[in-house]
């Protein structure tokens, strides 16, 4: 019931992240390149906003991960070796992404050039 | 009960979300390089910014939509008493995401056509 309910609060707060997201960066397509995205990475409250979404993304992937192979009789009885894998996934994916958009800082003349 | 809209519903999520999954931790790779500099990190996007990519992308487009869909029409269902218009919510859901994947799939498909 727990990993349940996680899915549907994860979803709600995915269906704001994932807008936005898609909105801001995605929409019209271009092309993306470094230039393009370091405007936006260099500002702490996107920084705020992308780990935000990077937690809920990831408890939303994980849970739905763990319950599709769970529905499988074969890995049924492994709940939770594959609950801890999840935990763990999600703990080192999380501090690789908050760690990459924390230490992310435009180079000294890319900054000039956006201010 | 395989020609059910739950059923078709449930292998759609299931499979939309798995993918979802795997694109997550390959998006999460590329921009992780973000922080090794311009080079690593363009160079590490243009392995997935070839044509077939581009196109894949109209199909990323679609698992995202219309699983951000039937996640609403899931809560809707679960939250609120409207059983009964089960089968027609899926039918809505699927229009629109119809609707959205063409109207967002041409820019996309546009913008990979140029090269």
């Amino acid at each position: 019931m727990r990993i349940f309910q996680m899915q549907r609060v994860s979803a709600i707060a995915l269906l704001v992240f994932l807008t936005i997201h898609m909105i801001v960066v995605h929409y019209p397509p271009f092309h993306i390149d470094f230039n393009r995205i370091l405007v936006r990475m260099n500002q702490p409250l996107w920084k705020g906003i992308d780990i935000a979404f990077l937690f809920f993304v990831l408890i939303h992937a994980l849970t739905g991960a763990y319950m599709v192979l769970t529905d499988v009789e074969r890995f049924n009885k492994y709940q939770r070796v594959l609950a801890g894998l999840a935990i763990l996934i999600g703990i080192m994916a999380f501090i690789y992404g908050a760690q990459t958009i924390l230490a992310f800082s435009a180079p000294v003349s890319v900054n000039a050039m956006v201010r | 009960m395989y020609k059910s809209t739950g059923f078709i519903s449930f292998v759609l999520r299931r499979f939309t979300g798995v993918a979802l999954v795997l694109y997550l931790f390959t998006h999460m790779w590329v921009i992780g390089s973000v922080n090794s500099g311009p080079e690593a990190f363009d160079a590490r996007l243009n392995l997935v910014q070839t044509p077939f990519f581009k196109l894949a992308e109209i199909a990323l487009l679609a698992a995202v939509v219309y699983h951000a869909f039937d996640g609403i029409r899931l809560i809707i269902v679960h939250y609120f008493d409207v059983t009964e218009y089960r089968k027609s919510l899926f039918y809505a859901i699927f229009a629109i995401s119809a609707i959205l994947v063409i109207a967002g799939g041409i820019p996309i498909l546009l913008f990979a056509l140029e090269g």
